[in-house]
């Protein structure tokens, strides 16, 4: 009679479980090694005196032009990474999977930086992470994004006195209508358990980059490098890289922005401050041109001096965004290595115990 | 026969670390070298703007300050000291000389009004107090960079296989002239009163 015909299946199961658990932890602590290494290897650099090449910085999040609204809490950031996962019974589905960022600015004390983080790798810890009630009730931090996905980053006067005199009614949590994000992902099923979970980087929280310092102008592809999703996104889908295709061939597609546009290519017109008088319809009522030093103030929030340095992935430094000051990001990626090796003494232990327990007895 | 998988991943999994952390660590002390190179070169790029414009200085200034002479003197004769082939200590050594007589050089035209108001002593002043700003923080990264490599080569695991690759520490570029010859503190007894 063999041990295996003594050991219940649970056991076996849980040795294999082990073994991947172990085997998982390991993998992610060989990588936080990685990561240690190169948060401890590199001297961070003064913005002021910022040089071309890798380098790293640290200091405080500002808004750029714009900033996020995140799906869960309605927070202003420049990073999200959104889950809401519904568990039924043993089956489990992803209601939300989200993850978007825009261009910030790092504040040294001694200068600022412009960050875009297209392609970059976040370490960031959880700001909300909670699941619904026993009784389905959600939880007191769940506020979901009923607006719009982006803010100005500093709103104008005028702005923000009419929002403070508004009075907000709470948002009420209604599982079959509530937005997040316009999406409408908390409609449908319902009856399922949800857990939330939301990673943001906000204005205020300091951050350490390292990543590639090069000159604005020579970014890749300065237009989407502050798309943490990259260009291709909505371009990758076949179907709809066919219909432009097709567009292309029935020459259909305007490459003017004016053309393809009109009014709304005009800087400022989305936000009723254009920047030159618009085409209208002579009964329309005119839209008021912007002054001269509104139109100098957003220029300086949107536009970037060709020569002026900025952090971006680079060919041989990936841009890695970490939470916190070097010494906290080199902390959490040598407690996640500490992890690993715990793991690799749990597979380790489950591979022995998952052999004697197939091993027949002699 | 799972007993013996189970052994050789037992020992597998050990060698797969060390492995690891040995190529990692390669890797990372291969790119702190190549950090301190760069910040070296940073600094070359700093000191000699510097040394292309004090010339341009002290001619502006050298016609009022004619009662002035020692402390042109010491400009002139640091920025001839300065030589881009000495080692790294030396030409630390040098460039804090420099610093130092650039600022007693700032301190005399301060006394000159009619210097103060020259629009191209103020712009020379203005660019050499930038470049000056600039060495001090590349300065500070190179010090940082060679710091964070000479700790790593003389730590675990680094320090196993240092003497293999021929990894030795590299010197720091020093931080004031005579730092490694502190001034004398002693307290003398004053003349004894009668």
């Amino acid at each position: 009679m063999g041990v295996a015909a003594v050991t219940p299946s649970q056991f076996v199961g849980l040795a294999v479980l082990g073994l991947l658990a172990g085997l998982g932890l390991f993998g992610r602590g060989l990588l936080a090694y990685r990561r240690r290494s190169l948060v401890s290897g590199i001297a961070t650099s003064r913005i002021a005196s910022l040089a071309a090449g890798e380098v790293r910085v640290s200091g405080t999040v500002r808004a750029a032009a714009v900033t996020l609204v995140s799906p869960l809490q309605s927070r202003p950031c420049v990073y999200f990474r959104s889950r809401v996962v519904e568990t039924f019974g043993r089956e489990r589905r992803t209601v939300l999977a989200e993850e978007r960022g825009v261009d910030f600015l790092v504040d040294d004390g001694s200068g600022q930086v412009h960050v875009f983080p297209r392609a970059a790798r976040f370490d960031l810890p959880a700001r909300f992470a909670d699941r619904d009630g026993a009784l389905g009730d959600a939880p007191a931090g769940l506020q979901p994004n009923a607006g719009p996905e982006i803010a100005l980053a500093a709103p104008d006067r005028e702005a923000a006195i009419a929002d403070l005199l508004t009075v907000h009614q709470p948002a009420a949590i209604d599982r079959g209508s509530a937005g997040l994000g316009g999406a409408g992902v908390l409609t449908g099923l319902g009856g399922g358990r949800r857990e939330y979970s939301e990673l943001r980087l906000e204005p205020g929280d300091v951050v350490t980059v390292i990543g590639t310092a090069l000159p604005f102008a020579d970014l890749p592809d300065p237009a989407n490098a502050d798309r943490v999703d990259g260009p291709l996104g909505a371009l990758a889908d076949p179907e709809i890289a066919a219909d432009l295709e097709a567009a292309r061939a029935a020459g259909t597609l305007v490459g003017d922005p004016q053309a393809a546009w009109g009014n709304a290519a005009i800087e400022g017109f989305g936000i009723g401050q254009p920047v030159r008088a618009p085409v209208l319809d002579p009964a329309a009522t005119p839209e008021p041109v912007a002054p001269p030093a509104t139109d100098s103030a957003a220029r300086g929030r949107f536009e970037i001096a060709p020569d002026a340095l900025v952090l971006a992935s680079g060919p041989t430094t990936p841009l890695a965004i970490l939470a916190g000051s070097p010494g906290e990001a080199a902390g959490r990626a040598e407690d996640a290595f500490l992890l690993g090796l715990a793991g690799a003494v749990l597979a380790i232990a489950s591979a022995v115990v998952l052999a004697l327990s197939l091993s027949p007895i002699r | 026969m799972p007993l013996v998988a189970a052994a050789v991943f037992a020992v597998v999994l050990p060698l797969i670390l060390v492995a690891f952390v040995l190529y990692t660590t390669y890797n990372a002390v291969v790119a702190m070298q190549q950090r301190i190179d760069k910040a070296w070169a940073n600094i070359e790029v700093s000191l000699e703007q510097r040394h292309d414009e004090l010339p341009n200085l002290v001619e502006a200034v050298r016609d009022v300050m004619a009662y002035e002479q020692d402390v042109l003197e010491r400009v002139t004769t640091a920025r001839s000291a300065y030589s881009p082939s000495e080692p790294v200590a030396r030409q630390g050594a040098v460039s804090a000389e420099t610093s130092s007589a650039i600022r007693s050089l700032f301190a005399v035209v301060e006394r000159y009004p009619q210097l103060r108001s020259a629009d191209n002593v103020a712009a020379l002043q203005a660019e050499i107090q930038r470049l000056e700003g600039l060495i001090a923080d590349r300065r500070e990264l190179y010090n940082d960079s060679v710091y964070r490599y000479n700790t790593t080569i003389a730590q675990i695991p680094a320090n196993m296989v240092a003497g293999l690759f021929g990894w030795r520490p590299r010197e720091f570029f020093a931080a004031e002239p005579g730092a490694a010859n502190p001034p004398d503190a002693t307290l003398r007894p004053g003349p004894s009163p009668t």
